[in-house]
C-alpha cells in the first residue's frame, strides 16, 4: 500500500511540473520596463502623457517582436509629485518588478530623489520631462540617459530672444523647487550676460493656490518681460491671476517648455496670447516628423502628442541600446547608449551625447497664438546644450542678489 | 507712500477677500462641529463638490449665476441624503465613529469626482472680467464681488442665526440636542437640514472661489486644513469666532508674505494657532464643555 502511495506521489508531482512549466515554454519571454510618474497632483497631466508616450513606444516594438526576443510589459506606478514615494515606488519597480528600464519621474525633486536609486541598483534610467540642471551635472551617473531639454538647454536657447526681442528689464518669477530654481538660476545668469537687467526674483511654492500677493513686488519693479518658471496646475493658476489683474497685457510674458501642455492651451488662449517658449515639438510644427508622430498619437489616443513625446523616443534609445548590447546587462546598455542615435523619434534623428547623456535636440522658438504653440525660430541642439559639466555646478557662484544699474 | 498703496493696499484686500471666503467654508466646519461633535472630515469634499457641480450646471446652462443657485442646493441635497444614510445610524456612537466616517466619505467623494471628471484642471470663467482702479491701484472686478458677496452672505447667516425661528432652533440644537427633543422639536430633521444648509455653504465657497484657484480634486484637501485651523482658533462650535478667525487667517497670510517666504507663512499661521490657544485655549470665542 506504501509503495503504490509513494509512485502515486511522484506521479502526481511529476504531472504538476509538467503542467507547470509547459506554459513557460510556449509562452514568449518578457522583459518589463517601469514608467514612474505623476498620476494625481500638480504634475499629473505630464504624467499622463509619459504613460502615453512609453505604451505607443512598446506596442510598435513589440509588433515588431519586441527587445531581444522579449516581449515587452510595463509596470506604472505613481510617485504622488513628491521624492519620497517616487523613491519607494522606484524601489518596487527594481526589486520586486525586476524593470531593465526606469522611465521617470516628472517632478525634478523627485527625478533627482529616483537618481540615487538607479545608481544603487545600476538600473537604465530615461528622464523625459524633468528639467532641473542637476542631472546631468552635480548627480549625473552612468545608467543616467535624458532627452528633455534641462534649465541650461532652454536658457541658452531663449535668452538670447528674451533680450534682442522682448525686453532687457525682466523679472523673474519661479516655482520654489528644484525645477523652478534652477531655471532662475540659469536664465538670471544668461540674462545678465546677454546685458539683460534681471529687475527682480521671487520664488512660489509647489502647489501655491493664490499668487496675488507676489503681484505687488512684480509690478513695483515695473518690468519689460515676466519670465515665469511653474509647471502644471500652477502655470494655469498663475496665468488665470495674472490676467484678471490685467498683467499678461502689461508685460511681454515668457517661460519655460513645460509651462504648460498644449491640451491645457484652448482653455486659457487669452491669457497665454503672445506666450514664447523653448520646446522640442508642438502638434502645429510643420515638421513633416512631428506630423506623423503626432497623427500616430492621435489615432491611438484620439488627442495631440505633447511635450511629454520625449517618453516615446527613451523606449526606442534603450531598446535599440539592449539590441546593440545583445544584453539587458545595465553596463553593457550603458555604454551602448553612448554616442547612439535613433532615426525614428518624435522629431526624427536624435543622438546622445556620450559626455553627459543629454540628447541633443533640435528645438524651436514657439509663441502662442489663438491656443496654439507656433514655431517662430529654429534652435540647433548644438547651440543649446553647452558644455558637459558632469560632477561641476553651472553656473558656479550664483547669486540671487539684484544688480541695479 | 507708494509702498502703502502699491503693496500693502492689495496686500490687504487680497487677505479680506481670501478670509471672506474662508469664513463660508469654516462656518459650515464650526455649526456642524457644535451640533454633532463631529470634526467633518469631508467638509472640503462638498466644498469640491460644489465647483465641480458648478461645472456641470455651466456646461448646461451656460451661466454662473445659475450655477451659484444650482450646484449648492444640489450639493446640499447630496449632504442631506449622507447625514440620513450614515451619519445619523451612528449619532449614539462614540465621536471616533463619525470622524472615520467622514473621513471614509471625503475618500469616497473625491475618487468619485476623479472618475467622473478626471484628474484634470479645470476651469470656471469669472461671471465678468476687468478690473477698477481703487485706491490708486487696480483690481479685478470679480475678487471685489466675492469679497462683496462673501460679506452679505455671513451677514445673511448671522441674521438667519439670529433672527428666525429657524435659526434659533439650531442653535438650541447646538446647546442642548436632548432639551429640544424633549419640548417637541423635530431634533433628526433640525440635524439632517443643519447639515444640508452647511454642504450648501461649502459648495457656495467653493464655487465662489473656483474662477480664482481653478477646480481639480484635491481642492478640498488643501482647503481643509486652513479652514480647521480657523475653526479651532475661533473656538470650536463658535459661529462668530470662526468668521473673526478666517479674516485673522486672510489678512495674516496675506500680509506676512511681504516680510518673510511664503513657504515659512504656513508655519507662521501654525505658530499664531499654537500662540492662541495658549493664551486662550478655547480659542477666541470658545465655549466651556465643547471639548471636555
Amino acid at each position: 500500500m506504501k509503495r503504490v502511495t509513494w509512485g502515486f506521489t511522484v506521479l502526481v508531482a511529476v504531472a504538476a511540473l509538467v503542467w507547470i512549466s509547459a506554459p513557460a515554454v510556449s509562452q514568449p519571454k518578457v522583459v518589463k520596463i517601469g514608467d514612474l510618474g505623476s498620476k494625481v497632483g500638480v504634475f499629473e497631466g505630464y504624467g499622463k502623457y509619459q504613460t502615453m508616450g512609453v505604451q505607443m513606444a512598446v506596442e510598435e516594438l513589440n509588433a515588431k517582436g519586441g527587445v531581444l526576443g522579449h516581449k515587452i510589459e510595463i509596470v506604472s506606478e505613481d510617485d504622488e509629485t513628491k521624492p519620497a514615494p517616487a523613491v519607494r515606488k522606484a524601489e518596487k519597480l527594481i526589486l520586486q518588478d525586476d524593470v531593465k528600464l526606469l522611465v521617470g519621474a516628472v517632478s525634478s525633486g523627485a527625478t533627482l530623489a529616483v537618481m540615487d536609486v538607479t545608481k544603487k541598483h545600476k538600473t537604465i534610467h530615461w528622464n523625459s520631462v524633468s528639467c532641473a540642471e542637476f542631472m546631468r551635472t552635480t548627480k549625473f551617473h552612468k545608467y543616467y540617459f535624458s532627452n528633455q531639454p534641462d534649465s541650461r538647454m532652454q536658457a541658452n536657447g531663449l535668452a538670447k530672444y528674451i533680450v534682442d526681442k522682448m525686453g532687457k528689464k525682466v523679472y523673474i518669477f519661479y516655482t520654489d523647487y528644484a525645477m523652478g530654481q534652477s531655471d532662475g538660476r540659469q536664465f538670471k545668469t544668461a540674462l545678465e550676460k546677454l546685458g539683460g537687467e534681471v529687475v527682480g526674483v521671487a520664488g512660489a511654492p509647489l502647489d501655491t493656490k493664490d499668487f496675488s500677493p507676489w503681484f505687488g513686488a512684480i509690478n513695483q519693479s515695473n518690468p519689460d518681460v515676466l519670465f515665469v518658471a511653474f509647471a502644471g496646475t500652477d502655470s494655469l493658476r498663475l496665468m488665470t491671476q495674472l490676467h484678471s489683474f490685467g498683467m499678461t497685457k502689461k508685460y511681454k510674458m515668457a517661460g519655460i517648455d513645460c509651462f504648460l501642455l498644449q491640451q491645457d492651451l484652448p482653455s486659457i488662449a487669452e491669457p497665454m496670447e503672445g506666450f514664447v517658449q523653448l520646446n522640442h515639438f508642438s502638434p502645429y510644427n510643420p515638421d513633416p516628423n512631428m506630423q506623423a508622430y503626432n497623427a500616430r498619437f492621435k489615432k491611438k489616443f484620439g488627442t495631440d502628442a505633447n511635450i511629454a513625446a520625449g517618453s516615446y523616443d527613451a523606449v526606442l534609445f534603450w531598446a535599440a541600446a539592449v539590441e546593440k548590447a545583445k544584453s539587458f546587462d545595465p553596463d553593457k546598455v550603458s555604454e551602448a547608449h553612448e554616442g547612439m542615435c535613433v532615426d525614428n523619434t518624435h522629431i526624427g534623428r536624435q543622438c546622445i551625447r556620450k559626455d553627459d547623456h543629454q540628447v541633443v535636440m533640435d528645438m524651436h522658438l514657439y509663441q502662442v497664438k489663438g491656443g496654439k504653440n507656433l514655431p517662430i525660430a529654429r534652435i540647433a541642439g548644438s547651440d543649446s546644450i553647452g558644455e558637459a559639466m558632469v560632477g561641476k555646478d553651472p553656473v558656479e557662484g550664483f547669486t540671487w542678489e539684484i544688480k541695479k544699474k | 507712500m507708494d509702498y502703502v498703496v502699491a503693496i500693502l493696499l492689495p496686500q490687504l484686500l487680497h487677505g479680506l477677500v481670501f478670509g471672506a471666503a474662508l469664513g463660508l467654508l469654516a462656518l459650515g466646519l464650526t455649526v456642524i462641529f457644535g451640533l454633532l461633535g463631529v470634526m467633518n472630515f469631508a467638509h472640503g469634499e462638498l466644498y469640491m463638490l460644489g465647483a465641480y457641480a458648478g461645472i456641470a450646471v455651466v456646461g448646461v446652462t451656460h451661466s454662473f449665476w445659475a450655477a451659484l443657485v444650482v450646484a449648492p442646493l444640489a450639493v446640499g441635497a447630496i449632504g442631506a441624503v449622507t447625514e440620513v444614510a450614515t451619519l445619523r445610524p451612528l449619532y449614539r456612537r462614540e465621536p471616533l465613529y463619525g470622524l472615520i466616517l467622514t473621513f471614509g466619505l471625503a475618500l469616497v467623494f473625491r475618487e468619485g469626482v476623479r472618475q467622473i471628471w478626471g484628474g484634470d484642471m479645470r476651469r470656471i470663467l469669472p461671471p465678468f472680467t476687468g478690473s477698477t482702479p481703487l485706491l490708486g491701484m487696480t483690481y479685478p472686478n470679480y475678487r471685489l464681488f466675492l469679497l462683496v458677496a462673501s460679506s452679505l452672505l455671513l451677514l445673511a447667516i448671522w441674521l438667519f442665526f439670529t433672527k428666525t425661528r429657524a435659526g434659533v432652533l439650531v442653535r438650541a440644537a447646538v446647546q442642548d440636542a436632548e432639551m429640544l427633543d424633549g419640548l417637541g422639536v423635530n431634533v433628526p430633521r433640525v440635524f439632517t437640514l443643519t447639515f444640508a444648509g452647511s454642504a450648501a455653504l461649502a459648495a457656495l465657497a467653493g464655487l465662489l472661489l473656483a474662477p480664482i484657484f481653478t477646480v481639480y480634486p484635491q481642492m478640498g484637501v488643501e482647503m481643509i486644513l486652513l479652514a480647521f485651523i480657523v475653526v479651532i482658533l475661533g473656538g470650536m462650535g463658535s459661529m462668530g469666532g470662526s468668521v473673526v478667525a478666517a479674516v485673522v487667517i486672510g489678512l495674516a497670510q496675506s500680509l506676512l508674505t511681504l516680510w518673510m517666504n511664503p513657504q515659512r507663512v504656513a508655519i507662521a499661521i501654525f505658530a499664531i494657532m499654537i500662540v492662541v490657544l495658549i493664551v486662550r485655549p478655547r480659542g477666541f470665542f470658545g465655549r466651556e464643555g465643547v471639548l471636555e
